[in-house]
């Protein structure tokens, strides 16, 4: 009888590898659809799509146990296209490579960068594809999981994927941020973005506990350690106040003030996207219960 | 081939861990790794008291969420319908382990990899029957082919109505229980 073999590790690659997904995206939606301003947030993203990917690639690694210590068995890692994780190894493969290859691009960084140029449609458009998978699959992987009604779900990607474009986003911002100081002005213009991702993220979250009230025992056992069990402080506090209302109203008075709020706080209220981000995710995983089988 | 499977008579189990143990010098495991379970029930109250014991272990079902999540393989069914581990493939992700209903799985940190009951496949090959079978002082297991209707397991299972865990799960386990 074990506890979940998942930890930490686990629940930084999942965040990780959404926040780097929904980075590339929100990269190639300024860059395809946004004007001239926009590019620095373009850049931003883009710069920080493929690392953020790889730091969370290498978490997974370090969670492998015999993978690890002996590499050479990864390459048993697609051998059952029935598991989530050889569907994961094949979009992580395709996908860190593009997003690399696209930071190189749009910021023009070697021979590689000035070679790419030329085919940054393509790019962008096979890695979207790919940007998409992966914040998808990181929900699939759990969502299949039969040992944990909770995450047993269709709900559960679509949660992942809202999750990664809102956190991309706000990553995104704060490199922006960082690289670009007169961006200020510029970023209140991606306020929007974070009012409209927050709500579809937070509408998802509501269905996702309401509805596993009432799905089976156990997933009600999981949701009621998110409302009002164990975990509710940090399912209150770290996901729905600080990780969705402040960013919210942040963002609202961000774009109402348009370039005229203190970069602290529109910083602030990205990082705060970040820490909800990090935090549903923590709270997934620990709030899995497993079935009753005795009785 | 035969498709072997155990039956457990809850209502003979005094909690002893024998099988436990049994299961640990088969296995060459550390006294804190066992493949075996003993979960205790309390049931009712004074004067009327009583406590079951249900040994637990993996099921080694027809249908294995294990074997469906395992990235490379690792986890498979053999011949005999025993799921097994590939100690030289397993590369310690514990999707498997995540994916069981019944959490009967350990990882076996030393060697990086995840393990669990085998059925002691390498006694039965050669005509034995798994040690926590053998162990057991009040017989509470009962070993066999569970296509073979005159095996002891057979007759066990029909005459006792004796039903696995969960069955609504789908997994359709090996192990079958006689509950009181």
């Amino acid at each position: 009888m074990q506890d979940s073999a998942w930890g930490w590790l686990i629940i930084t690659y999942l965040f990780l590898a959404g926040a780097g997904s929904g980075a590339f995206i929100a990269a190639v939606a300024c860059d395809l659809l946004a004007p001239d301003w926009s590019k620095a947030l373009a850049r931003a993203g883009s710069l920080v799509s493929g690392p953020l990917v790889v730091i969370g690639t290498l978490c997974l690694v370090l969670d492998l146990e015999a993978g690890f210590w002996q590499p050479w068995r990864q390459i048993y890692m697609v051998n059952n296209l029935r598991s989530m994780i050889s569907w994961g190894f094949i979009i992580l493969s395709i996908f860190i490579p593009i997003a690399l290859v696209y930071a190189a691009a749009l910021n023009e960084i070697t021979f590689v960068g000035k070679l790419a140029q030329k085919y940054i449609t393509i790019i962008e458009i096979i890695g979207s594809i790919f940007a998409v998978a992966t914040a998808t699959y990181t929900g699939v992987l759990i969502a299949v999981v039969n040992g944990v009604p909770f995450w047993n779900t269709p709900l559960m990607p679509v949660l992942f994927l809202a999750s990664a474009v809102s956190t991309g986003l706000a990553a995104a911002m704060i490199v922006a941020a960082i690289i670009d100081v007169n961006t200020i002005k510029t970023l209140s213009n991606f306020a929007l973005g974070h009012v409209i991702f927050l709500s579809v993220e937070a509408l998802v979250l509501m269905l996702f506990v309401f509805m596993s009230l009432t799905r089976s025992t156990e997933a009600a056992a999981s949701a009621g350690m998110l409302i009002t069990g164990i975990l509710s402080p940090y399912f209150w506090g770290l996901v729905v106040i600080l990780g969705l209302v402040v960013p919210f109203i942040l963002s609202i008075f961000e774009f109402l003030e348009y370039g005229k709020m203190p970069k602290s706080l529109v910083v602030g209220a990205d990082i705060l996207v970040l820490v909800g981000g990090m935090s549903i995710r923590a709270l997934i995983i620990f709030s899995g219960t497993h079935p009753q089988i005795i009785s | 081939m035969p498709r072997y499977g155990i039956a457990i008579d809850t209502t003979k189990c005094i909690g002893c861990h024998s099988c436990r143990v049994a299961c640990q010098n088969q296995n060459s495991l550390e006294s804190n790794e066992t493949f075996n379970w003993i979960k205790h029930l309390d049931r009712g109250r004074y004067p009327s008291y009583n406590k079951q014991f249900i040994p637990l272990q993996c099921n080694h079902c027809e249908n294995a969420p294990c074997q469906r999540v395992c990235p490379t393989g690792a986890t498979y069914t053999s011949n005999e319908g025993v799921v097994l581990v590939n100690s030289k493939t397993c590369v310690g992700c514990k999707y498997c382990m995540e994916a069981c209903p019944y959490k009967m799985r350990i990882i076996d940190h030393r060697r990086g990899i995840v393990e669990k009951c085998r059925l002691c496949i390498e006694l039965v090959r050669e005509g034995g029957v798994p040690a926590c079978v053998t162990t057991c002082p009040t017989q509470v297991r009962v070993f066999g082919d569970l296509d073979d209707p005159n095996s002891a397991i057979s007759r066990f299972i029909a005459s006792t109505g004796a039903q696995p865990l969960r069955p609504d799960l789908g997994t359709l386990p090996k192990i079958f229980y006689k509950r009181s």
